[in-house]
């Protein structure tokens, strides 16, 4: 040890606030320090870290100054700060952070190999990503895939240190020294962690996503994603379950505003998809209002849509049964028979589709008719037939409609029906309500009595197929709505083939309604069982 | 290799280079996998390719490109060693490096008019533009362009394929505001449904989607342009200010066969779009289902029977390919056709399916083919393909139809001021892309009936100009009478 640290070193009283000071000023005036020489002084400086300072803020200014002075010595300290900093308690392991970070570039490396030393050390492991969040320089990006690691650490104190140095570092880096890759794996990393068990995590990985929004490096999609998942951490969503801790609720709420940015032009065509309201008809079916403003503008009768409940949903086509323009909501029937209906039937008020697209094909044909017009419905077909009924009186028609059930529990929208037509005619196959026996009956019987001219039948093949033989003979014009498997709905895929007069239509866009005398019923029915297999493989896995 | 070195090279000596050829996959072992099947260049590769470049003084290569990328100076860059800078280079014109690298059919554009090609295999202009890309990519190097201060003006895009992303991306850079509308739940056309993630794995298109967004473009899914709004709607109601229609082939052609609707039997469309758009191979955890059969007829040979071929030999079932015509006429793009042939595929040339066989249940059990054999060559110097009265069956529990595609009738069905040509095919003034709707564009597969990513690129590069123009009041009214566009089908007729 040489003479001039030698003096310094006795000279300095840790107790002494005045002390310390007089040796950070001489230490200023000291020029060409030697390797040696700063590794000494290092050392001694460093205790001034492990201080009390509570009640003493001159205390923290020093241990501020004695940061900076450290820092000034580089790699010759470099050794011994992070040899402490792995076992120093938290408030001593901040200001040797500070020392370190303000070396740049070369402390990153040294950090890293302490960390590799360290593997199993989750004490030093978390000084150590503390220290990593002082950084300024961009050099500190190659920290991050450790970073992100520690963020899964089974401590959940590492977890949170992880997120913090993830937000810190989101925030005072440049936004260059993100790429895309590591934006998604920070983001992904953070979001999840907003539902750990612990709340000291939840508040960090909120804090987190807060300044990855604030500095710009969310995309919209993101940033909507945590706009959602703020909001229910504050009780705001339709659930009304806020995070039960206060800490989290508090960066929510700070990083709220962030979030929610100007309304851009394509916002307004972004429909929620939400259900706005759920009612059992009968067993395993209901009706669902969804809240999807644009399609609701522009239904029309006999026209449908198709959903995917979530993610990883397969397409469906679902028919219409009304809609409210005004309210902004269509209407639906589901009879849960496979893994989507079921799935569809378990969600409730408040909870969103994750794709609705509609409207599709085309409206039904209506007109004004010399005779009676009759439109026939038979399970979920019973609503569907409800929006044409209404448009073929509204055109000054005389409507009877025919509801066909197993039974009188299975009767379906009778009400809503009864409001769109003249008389309404259930039947029943045990004669439970309405006349025992098939709508072919009560169709006979109208036709017996008076002239039809139309006819609508939605519903199960075997039922549309009867309609459409009886009416044959007298050659009354009658429509099928037919249901094919459908993709995508647009006429892309040819999913929905169907043969009509012995030509292949597209059921998605030249229907779904065709002259029921033409329709090759057979094939429908055996197309209809293409997926009979896989359908009820997929029922297996359902979770419910 | 220094500086000197390369500058040493003569035209003669960089000619006679030997081509580097990208590393593939073997095929054994790619049919169990959906991993990309090139590999991509190694950076002492790429120098090396980039080399046998002679630099052309009027290169060929750059009019042969629809969308003229300068690719002598991207090659050189390359070979300076600076695929970073490349990669900006190619972006002066194609901001869709990545995807076109991977493609495009450059044996039948750039590549095809290389001079180095005259004597030895022609420069490996694709493989180095996804070089550079990918560069670009793992790297983070690329710069967000800077968008000029908003013009106040609202151009609605439809459909987010190739077309539309491309017409996005240039009429943003504009200061324009865009809306993307597009009809399925995600964005990428048929870069999703169709190509198969093996040519073009997900990860590239999405980027590209994340760099529109990151640049303003705003996207909303789910919107069938002429069902929940209309053109009118868009320019009246919704106050945009111009329309650009990229809404891509997508009605399938089907065969006036018996048994076409057989169960079984899909268009190649509904195929593909079952297992990369719906993920039908990971059913049941995706509920999206697929018939998929163990031994499956493909019908056609253009791009999307090769990619239907080996998606269903990945899936594990024994493929056959069936043609009317003869190899040499296969329309696909001479890799595919060279890397299908390495994936254990059987292969029935001059075979017209006549007849698919069904049991009871409708269920397909065969394939009925007509043999054919070829003419001499007619005017157009092609050779028919002519019925000998020949049949053989063969089983199959599977057919996929890979016929291409008619233009989807939903727009102009339900605007009637658009006018289409007898095939459904929107018709535009050929130097503008205008159509014959006041304010209304359109490029891509929606004006040609089905052609190649990069020429819908190009055309929407064009189309966005004019939107540009238009949007600045200069821009002469729409054509009464807009060019058929059929030459256009004709000298691009891709799949
Ligand atoms: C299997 C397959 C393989 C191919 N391989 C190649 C290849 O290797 N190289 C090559 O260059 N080309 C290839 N092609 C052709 C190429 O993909 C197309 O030329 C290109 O995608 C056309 O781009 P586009 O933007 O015009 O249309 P598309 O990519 O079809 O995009 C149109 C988009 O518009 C949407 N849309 C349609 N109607 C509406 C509406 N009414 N409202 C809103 N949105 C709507 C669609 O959902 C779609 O997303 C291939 C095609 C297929 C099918
Ligand atoms: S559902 Fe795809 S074409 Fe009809």
């Amino acid at each position: 040890m040489t003479d001039r640290v030698k003096g310094i070193i006795e000279s300095i009283n840790i107790d002494s606030e005045e002390a310390i000071g007089r040796v950070l000023d001489q230490l200023d005036t000291l020029s060409k320090l030697t390797d040696g020489e700063k590794t000494d002084l290092a050392a001694v400086l460093t205790t001034i870290f492990y201080h009390d300072h509570a009640g003493k803020p001159d205390m923290t200014r020093l241990a501020n100054r004695a940061e900076k002075q450290i820092a000034r010595f580089g790699e010759a300290a470099l050794g011994t700060l992070t040899a402490e900093l792995t076992d120093a308690d938290p408030e001593s392991a901040a200001h040797l952070g500070r020392a370190i970070a303000l070396n740049g570039e070369k402390a990153v490396a040294i950090l890293l190999d302490t960390w590799n030393n360290k593997r199993d050390d989750d004490f030093a492991i978390i000084n150590i990503v503390q220290a990593l969040s002082y950084f300024r320089s961009d050099a500190v990006i190659k920290s991050m895939p450790e970073i992100l690691v520690a963020a899964k650490s089974k401590n959940h104190q590492v977890r949170a240190a992880a997120l913090y140095a993830l937000g810190k570092l989101a925030l005072r880096l440049s936004a260059e020294a993100f790429d895309e890759k590591l934006r998604l794996k920070m983001f992904d990393t953070s979001f999840n962690l907003l539902s750990d068990s612990k709340p000291l995590v939840r508040k960090d990985a909120a804090r987190a996503l807060g300044k990855m929004i604030k500095k710009g490096i969310l995309i919209p999609c993101q940033r909507k994603k945590v706009f959602k998942a703020f909001n229910a951490i504050l009780g705001n969503d339709e659930q009304h379950e806020w995070d039960n801790a206060f800490i989290v609720r508090h960066e929510a709420c700070h990083f709220l505003p962030y979030c929610s940015e100007a309304e851009t032009l394509a916002d307004k065509y972004r429909q929620s998809y939400r259900i706005v309201s759920k009612r059992e008809l009968c067993d395993k079916t209901f009706h669902f209002a969804i809240e999807a403003p644009f399609i609701a503008n522009k239904l029309q009768a006999g026209q449908f849509i198709i959903v995917r409940p979530h993610g990883l949903s397969e397409r469906i086509p679902l028919s219409i049964c009304g809609w409210d323009a005004d309210a902004g909501t269509i209407h639906i029937i589901v009879m849960a028979v496979g893994k989507t209906s079921s799935e569809i039937n378990a969600m409730n008020v408040g909870d969103c589709f994750t794709d609705v697209v509609g409207p599709l094909g085309e409206r039904s044909h209506v007109k004004k008719h010399e005779g009676t017009c009759v439109v026939i419905g038979g399970g979920y077909g019973t609503g569907a037939i409800i929006p044409t009924a209404r448009d073929l009186k509204a055109l000054g028609n005389k409507v009877i409609g025919i509801v066909g059930a197993r039974n009188k529990d299975l009767l379906l929208m009778m009400d809503e029906l009864g409001e769109a037509c003249d008389e309404v005619r259930p039947t029943t196959n045990d004669g439970s309500a309405g006349k025992e026996g098939l709508v072919t009956d009560v169709l006979k019987e109208i036709m017996d009595r008076e002239k039809v001219s139309h006819v609508l039948a939605v519903g199960p093949v075997p039922m549309m197929k009867a309609v459409s033989e009886m009416t044959r003979a007298d050659g009354i014009e009658t429509f099928v709505s037919l249901n094919a498997i459908m993709v995508d709905g647009t006429g892309m895929c040819g999913a929905c083939r169907v043969s009509i007069g012995g030509e292949t239509k597209f059921a998605c866009f030249h229907g779904p309604d065709f002259n029921g005398h033409e329709v090759d019923f057979d094939q429908l029915v055996k197309r209809q069982k293409m997926f009979v297999k896989e359908e009820k493989k997929a029922l297996a896995t359902l979770e419910i | 290799m220094s500086e000197e070195c390369i500058k040493e090279l003569s035209n003669k000596e960089r000619m006679n280079l030997p081509y580097q050829e990208m590393p593939l996959h073997p095929g054994i072992e790619r049919i169990k996998h959906f991993y990309e099947v090139p590999t991509g260049y190694t950076p002492e590769m790429a120098k090396a390719e980039a080399m046998r470049c002679i630099q052309c003084k009027t290169p060929a290569c750059v009019a042969g490109c629809p969308v003229g990328i300068d690719i002598p100076a991207f090659i050189k860059l390359i070979e300076e060693g600076n695929p970073a800078d490349a990669a900006t280079k190619i972006r002066e014109s194609n901001f869709l490096p990545a995807i076109c690298g991977r493609v495009c059919p450059q044996d039948k554009q750039c590549q095809a008019v290389c001079i180095v090609g005259k004597k030895n295999d022609p420069v490996g202009i694709g493989c180095l533009e996804r070089y550079a890309a990918d560069y670009e990519r793992e790297n983070a190097t690329l710069k967000m362009p800077d968008i000029p201060k908003s013009t106040g003006k609202k151009v609605a895009i439809i459909g987010a394929g190739p077309a539309g992303m491309t017409a996005a991306y240039e009429l943003r850079t504009r200061g324009h505001e865009v809306v993307v509308f597009e009809a399925f739940h995600r964005a990428g056309g048929v870069l999703v449904y169709g190509i198969p993630r093996f040519r073009l794995p997900l990860e590239i298109i999405d980027e590209d989607i994340a760099f529109l967004e990151k640049i303003g473009v705003q996207f909303v899914y789910n919107m069938i342009i002429g069902k929940i709004l209309t053109l009118d709607d868009l320019l009246e109601s919704e106050g945009f200010d111009a329309v650009f229609i990229g809404s891509g082939a997508g009605l399938p052609k089907m065969l006036n066969i018996p048994g076409v609707n057989a169960n079984g039997v899909y268009s190649a469309n509904e195929y593909l779009t079952r297992i990369y758009l719906m993920q039908a191979d990971k059913f049941p955890k995706f509920s999206t289902p697929l018939y998929q059969g163990k031994k499956v007829a493909v019908i056609g040979a253009g791009n999307t029977a090769m990619d239907t071929l080996r998606t269903a030999k990945r899936l594990g079932a024994d493929t056959t390919c069936y043609y009317r015509r003869s190899r040499d006429e296969a329309p696909a793009r001479s890799e595919e056709v060279e890397h299908a042939e390495d994936e254990y595929l059987n292969w029935k040339w001059l075979s017209n399916p006549v007849e698919f066989i069904t049991d009871e249940d409708n269920f397909i059990t065969a394939i009925k083919c007509e043999k054919m054999e070829l003419s001499e060559p007619d005017d157009s110097g092609r050779r028919r393909p002519v019925p000998t009265g020949e049949f053989f069956t063969e089983d199959c529990d599977t057919a996929v139809l890979a016929l291409g595609c008619d233009v989807n009738p939903i727009i102009p069905a339900t605007d009637k001021k658009v006018r289409i040509n007898k095939w459904g095919v929107i018709m535009v003034d050929e130097t503008t892309c205008q159509t014959s709707k006041e304010g209304v564009f359109a490029a891509g597969d929606a004006i040609t009936g089905g052609s190649t990513v990069i020429l819908a690129m190009g055309q929407a590069k064009m189309a966005a100009k004019s939107i540009d123009k238009y949007l600045k009041g200069d821009l002469p009214d729409a054509p009464d009478v807009p060019t058929d566009p059929e030459h256009w089908v004709k000298e691009w007729k891709f799949s």
